[in-house]
């Protein structure tokens, strides 16, 4: 399967930040969810993406161009969108759409005219009179409209109400219904990524702390609640990513779950009461505090 | 090094569209300063060419402020910046947009100026000292232009702005303190002496390598951050 986009080996050095040993790859096709608080990496990898930043280390390539050097050719293919883009306020959206549409031969005017529909958005109004949510709508609009085989959100549904991020969401998955075409977004919102992606990145600190698919993401992950006093050294098995006492109560958070574990922890005299599956937000949470490096 | 000559055409036109308007103020202005000017009475040269000088810095500060600082303070270069331009194209695209949109103005303004030395009663030796500090305003533009286009900060940029600007004062008093320009000032008649042509090559030659400093500059910039 192609890739839409590989870094390998990636490091990339601020002064107070560092992105470290990046390895990842999105197959075409799909939609990865990279998630991480604020500081991770998120931009800075999606910087790297467009080729707007060049890596200290590493390779970076995207729908089969070498970045930063073929950035021109790998943009004209992508569409990108981040949380601090903005418009320009004295113009109008049909001023952009204009602009856009000059620059990329592949503009879609009639899915122009449904998106601006369905966001319920005015081409001809200023864009300084729009609200955040309009704004992030029609960045997005910009993006979608020109078609492109990659598109790179970063934080595409912050700050949104709940009705513009399910208008957000929504055309996202539409555009999936195309398999030859590929999305990466970043987000705060875990639920967000979970309704979405088919893939999952966490990322924390500068460095990955996990990726894979959805499903065996949340298949790999358990909360099991035990019965009795943990041993000092259950925190040392590689399969368990916390474990925590609550009066006579263990709360175990494994990031690898194997039907074996509750005869373990049997073994050592921990009886097994509940064994619940992870909601995503939990797993991120339990995995950034484990500080676990994929 | 490849252009993308189209997409470069696009974003000069644009940074055109959206400060044209603004520009043809600056413009408007320019000419009612003229028009004091023209009238060569003492009284309205003195406020005609003090309001000359001050549209003409405000619309280098205009133009630099809104292209780069502006479009930085207020995000809308990162939108640039996803279209697929690599930063050698940025760089060309914001140097041609900004030497047209301070350009056309300055141009206007700087012939209107020696118009109207020209052919009104005002000496005509006044040419060769209206030239020179328009020359300077060029100098103080290229280099206010050039570190806004390499610095990221703010404050540095304004600085750099407002201290080259306001430095045409002094340059006016120092070309007043060389007697072969200063002597020739009342004369009705266009000379070009040695100190004057030296001054003007300077300026032109200044300013000329710190544009092309600046593009060598972000020519070896294979990213924009």
């Amino acid at each position: 399967m192609t890739a839409a986009f590989s870094l390998s080996g990636i490091a990339k050095r601020y002064p107070h930040f560092a992105l470290q040993d990046i390895s990842l790859q999105l197959p075409e096709g799909q939609i990865m969810g990279l998630v991480g608080v604020n500081g991770a990496g998120k931009t800075t990898l999606l910087r790297l993406l467009t080729g707007l930043a060049a890596p200290d280390a590493g390779e970076v390539q995207v729908l089969g161009h070498r970045l930063p050097e073929e950035q021109v050719a790998a943009k004209r293919d992508i569409g990108f969108a981040s949380e601090d883009m903005r418009l320009y306020r004295s113009q109008t959206l049909r001023w952009h759409m204009t602009l856009v549409q000059r620059i990329f031969p592949a503009w879609d005017e009639t899915y122009a005219d449904e998106l601006l529909r369905r966001f319920d958005l005015r081409a001809e109004q200023a864009v300084g009179g729009f609200s955040h949510g309009q704004r992030v709508k029609a960045l997005l609009l910009l993006c979608l409209a020109r078609r492109p085989r990659l598109l790179l959100l970063d934080e595409p549904t912050t700050g949104l109400d709940p009705v513009a991020r399910i208008e957000v969401l929504e055309a996202l998955s539409d555009v999936l219904r195309d398999e030859q075409r590929s999305v990466l977004f970043s987000s705060h919102n875990t639920h967000d990524v979970e309704q979405l992606a088919d893939t999952i990145t966490f990322l924390h600190n500068g460095r990955l702390v996990d990726s894979a698919d959805k499903e065996s993401f949340l298949d790999r992950w358990r909360r099991v609640v035990c019965q009795g006093t943990a041993p000092a050294d259950l925190q040392q098995w590689p399969e368990l990513a916390s474990v925590r006492n609550s009066g006579s109560l263990v709360e175990i958070k494994a990031r690898h779950w194997n039907e074996q574990l509750p005869d373990r922890l049997a073994s050592l005299g921990l009886q097994v009461q509940r064994v619940d599956s992870m909601a995503l937000e939990d797993i991120f949470v339990t995995a950034v505090r484990s500080g676990a490096v994929a | 090094m490849t252009n993308n000559a189209s997409i470069i055409r696009l974003l000069v036109a644009k940074d055109w569209q959206l400060f044209q308007k603004q520009l043809a103020l600056y413009v408007l202005a320019g000419i009612v300063a003229l028009c004091l000017l023209a009238l060569a009475k003492p009284w309205a040269f003195y406020l005609g060419s003090l309001m000359l000088i001050v549209v003409v810095v405000a619309a280098a500060c205009f133009s630099i402020s809104a292209s780069l600082m502006v479009e930085r303070k207020e995000h809308t270069l990162a939108f640039v910046m996803s279209l697929p331009v690599s930063p050698w194209d940025f760089t060309i695209a914001k140097l041609l947009g900004n030497l047209v949109t301070f350009g056309v103005p300055f141009l206007v303004l700087c012939l209107g100026t020696l118009g109207t030395v020209l052919f009104t009663p005002l000496p005509d030796g006044l040419f060769v000292y209206a030239l020179l500090i328009f020359g300077y305003v060029l100098f103080a533009y290229s280099v206010a232009l050039s570190i806004a286009m390499t610095v990221e900060s703010e404050g540095w940029n304004t600085f750099a702005m407002i201290g080259s600007m306001v430095l045409i004062n002094p340059f006016i008093m120092g070309l007043a303190q060389i007697d072969a320009i200063s002597s020739q000032i009342e004369q009705d008649a266009i000379v070009w002496s040695t100190p004057a042509v030296a001054i003007l090559l300077t300026q032109v030659i200044l300013s000329v390598a710190v544009l092309g400093f600046t593009v060598w500059h972000h020519a070896r910039k294979p990213a924009f951050y």
